[in-house]
Formats: structure tokens, sequence, C-alpha cells
């Protein structure tokens, strides 16, 4: 159990040296990708129950129940087996966290949708993609905007995990390198730095975001 | 989760549509398993095992002996976990409703902290401190879960009914009997909310959890399984835990539910 001085020592020292803090951008990198991927296939399979009913079982109550239960650690180390241990297992096993609370989110959103706006929306036009862009998608915003939140904050942990198992740059490689070697004060600086930046990017990013968003959809 | 699902009453949609709204989940299912099966027929079962031998080791599991010890080692860790979580979490929740001084260190503090931290970090650390051993990985179980149950408590805690309190205050002064008979029974859904969301997150991160601290577990399994290249054992591991997590919350939590819900 290093100090604080030794671990703070190590600190300044990880930011000078530049191999370690291309780690850093490369577990940026996993985590965005995975991120973005996760969104557009959760708002997919999302808004497909809403526009075709008889998908509502098969989603809802069968492929979602599934994920959400499946451990994010079993979905890496069949990666490695699969893809073996390259940036595509990391992101993918990421994907496969983060898709669940995706759709949770969205269908939630969906469910909360004003039924009345929509038949107005309908009354005014028939064509689908028009009521979508700018009926549904800016109603969902809150719950899109929330399903971003938890994955950001979701996927620093999973990465660490699948990083470590299964990948070759990035913070937990770095991680396990640091715990193959005993090197304690690593392992402190590599977990203070993800604490750092996760509570930063709630408070400095996200929070403003959502006040911002609050106040747009109070002047609606 | 119910097999089929029975028509909403006040919906009235066709029965048509239910009934095919049922038969796509089920062909859901029934093309996801054949689909893995022609997948794994040309794929050697090293990478991709195909549902018949997973289903083999997943029967193999549940019925060797050697390989139920582990699985009920793992679940005593997980109901034990969830139980030292849900009582430390209740403490953090009441401690700035007693002791309003602490409001900033709780929730402020102590909660951003432990829910920024990530859990694979908890488990590296808690082999280093404390060895190979039940308490690491109960440990790391309880450092991770805690938080999810304070946020929980927390909002209960907010909701709470003040004027029943306050006329709880009129008829006694003892803060105990105020505790037990009032405070507790209003926060009840809210510790059976927390219980089950911490039940759900700890399976999750058993396998992580047992991975670097443990001898035994279902966490070793599967990364034994690892290693050797056994695929169809890491599908079976993952597997058996999505089946006991669903049981345990079909015969202890729901249970619990019903017998929370207010008469």
């Amino acid at each position: 159990m290093p100090g604080p001085w030794p671990v703070l020592i190590r600190f300044i020292e990880f930011f000078s040296e530049m191999s370690f803090v291309m780690h850093l951008m490369w577990s940026l990198i996993h985590i965005l990708t995975a991120i973005i991927i996760s969104f557009v296939i959760g708002l997919i399979l999302a808004l497909l129950p809403f526009y075709l009913s008889i998908t509502k079982t098969a989603i809802d109550r069968r492929l979602t129940p599934f994920l959400n239960s499946y451990s994010g650690i079993g979905w890496t180390l069949l990666a490695v087996l699969w893809f073996g241990i390259n940036d595509f297992t990391v992101i993918f096993a990421i994907t496969m966290v983060l898709v669940p609370f995706t759709i949770i989110n969205i269908r939630e959103g969906l469910v909360q949708l004003n039924t009345e706006i929509l038949e107005m929306s309908k009354s005014f036009s028939r064509n689908n993609l028009k009521t979508l862009r700018l009926i549904i998608l800016p109603s969902l915003y809150p719950y899109l905007f929330a399903s971003i939140r938890i994955s950001f904050g979701v996927s620093w942990k999973v990465a660490l995990t699948a990083e470590l198992f299964g990948g070759n740059k990035g913070l937990g490689y770095l991680l396990n390198l640091a715990r193959q070697d005993f090197d304690t004060p690593l392992i402190l600086v590599v977990i203070l730095i993800i604490v750092i930046f996760v509570y930063s990017i709630e408070r400095f990013v996200f929070k403003p975001l959502q006040n911002i968003l609050a106040a747009h959809n109070a002047t609606i | 989760m119910p097999l089929f699902r029975k028509p909403n009453k006040q919906n009235k949609t066709n029965s048509y549509e239910w009934i095919a709204d049922n038969l796509l989940g089920w062909v859901l299912v029934i093309g996801a398993i054949l689909g893995w099966w022609s997948i794994s027929q040309s794929i050697s079962d090293l990478v991709m095992p195909g549902p018949i031998a997973v289903g083999k080791t997943l029967i193999e599991l549940f019925i060797d002996p050697l390989f139920v010890d582990d699985i009920l080692i793992s679940t005593i860790r997980v109901i034990g976990s969830v139980i030292i979580s849900v009582l430390l979490g209740m403490m953090l929740a009441l401690l700035p409703k007693n002791y309003p001084i602490t409001e900033i260190i709780v929730q402020e503090r102590i909660k951003p902290f432990l829910n920024s931290f990530p859990s694979v970090g908890w488990a590296i650390l808690a082999v280093i401190w404390f060895g190979s051993s039940n308490f690491s990985v109960m440990f790391v179980q309880v450092a991770i879960l805690t938080p999810f149950c304070l946020v929980n408590l927390t909002e209960g805690l907010k909701d709470l009914d003040q004027e029943i309190i306050e006329m709880g205050k009129s008829f006694s002064r003892n803060k105990y009997k105020i505790f037990f008979k009032i405070t507790l029974p209003l926060l009840l859904p809210y510790i059976i909310a927390a219980i089950r969301i911490a039940y759900g997150v700890c399976w999750k991160i058993a396998l992580v959890s047992e991975l670097f601290g443990a001898e035994d577990g279902i966490g070793v399994i599967m990364l034994r399984a690892q290693t050797t290249a056994n695929a169809s054992m890491v599908f079976a591991s993952c597997f058996a835990i999505v089946i006991i997590f669903m049981l345990g919350e079909k015969l202890i939590i729901n249970p619990l539910a019903k017998l929370a819900e207010p008469k």
C-alpha cells in the first residue's frame, strides 16, 4: 500500500510519458466507438417494436433480458476466442454490454411518448420519416441523452475489464502490466485517472448539458 | 418471466396480433439457436461450440458435484454481499439524515468516488491487499454494490412522508421506536428495489471479482476454461449465471417484493 506521495509522483510521471498518454487515448477511442455503435444499434432495436408491433415480445422479453443478464466478462472471453486479442474484441465486448442499457432507456422514452402529439402529427402528415425526425426523436431527447450518459459511466468499467483480458492497448492493458509487475502505485494512478475523468465529465459536461436540455424542454 | 404474455384486457388489440407477437418471440429464440447451430457446423468446436455441446456442458455444470460446489460458493458470496451492501448503503444514507453535517461528505464525496471507481480496480487492489480469499471477493462485491444501494435508499429517504413521521414524533420521542415502526416500513419498497438492483449487478460482477481473487467459484471455472480454450465451458458458465440469476429473482426477490407490498 503506497502512500499518497509516491502515487502523486507517478501521476505526474504518467502525463510526461508519451506511451502512457497513448494508452489513455486508446481507451477513449475504444469507449467512444463502442458508445456510438451501441447507440445506433440500440436505437434501431428500440424503434423496431414501435413500428412493427409483432416484434415487441421478441425485443422486450427475449433479447433485452438476455443481453442484460449476460455478463460483460463472458462477452470479453468469448470475443478473445473468436477474434483474438485486438481492438475489435474490446469494442465488441463494450458494445454488447451497452446495447441493453440503450434499448431499455429508449423503450422507456417511447412508452412515455405523448400520444396526442403523435396523433396531431399524423393529421398533418402521413410521412413516417417526417414524424420520426420532427416529433418522435425530439421528444426522445431526454431519454437519448440519459442513455448516452449511462453508457459513458458503464463503458469505463467494462472497458477496463475488456482491455485487461482482450486488448493490447489502453488503460486496462496498462493495469494488467502493472498487476504483473506488482506496481501498486501505477495501479492506483490508473484508477485515480479514471475516477477523475469520469467525475469531471459527469460534472462539467453532462450536468451543464442536462441543464441546457431541461431549459430547452421547459420552453416548449 | 412468463412464457406467454396474457392479452391486456384494457388494451383491445385483437388476439391475432397477440398470437403473432408471442409467436415471433419464440421464433426469435428458435431462430437464434438454429443460426448458432448452423454457424457452429462450419467452425471448429474450439472457437464456436454448437448448442448441443454447450447444453451438455451446462447440464454437467449442474450435476457434477465439483462444479456444483463452485456454483454454490458463488451464490452464497453473492447473497452475503447483497445483504452487507444493503445494510452499509442504508447506514450511509441514514447518516446525513441524523447528522446533517455529513450530507456533503456522503452525497458529494463518497458517492461519486465509489460510483466512478472501476470494478477491476477494486478486484486487483483486493488481491494485493488481502490475497486470494473469500474476504477479498466479497470486499470487491460490497465495494461495487454499496453506491447502488446508497443512491436508491437516498431517493427513498427523500420521498418519505414527513407528516407521518411528525405524527410518530407526537406519539413518542423514542428514536428507535420511530425508526422501526415508521421509517423502516415506509422505506421498505426502496429497500426491495435496492436489493433487486444489487442482486442483478452482483451476478454480473461476481465473475470479475472471482477472476482475480478467488480459488473457487464460477469465475474460476470460466477463467480455467478460457485458458484451456474450452469455449463450450465459457458459454455454459455464462448461461449458468443467467439461469441462476433468473431463478433467484423468481424464487427469492419476487416473493420478498410481494411480502413488502402494502396491504
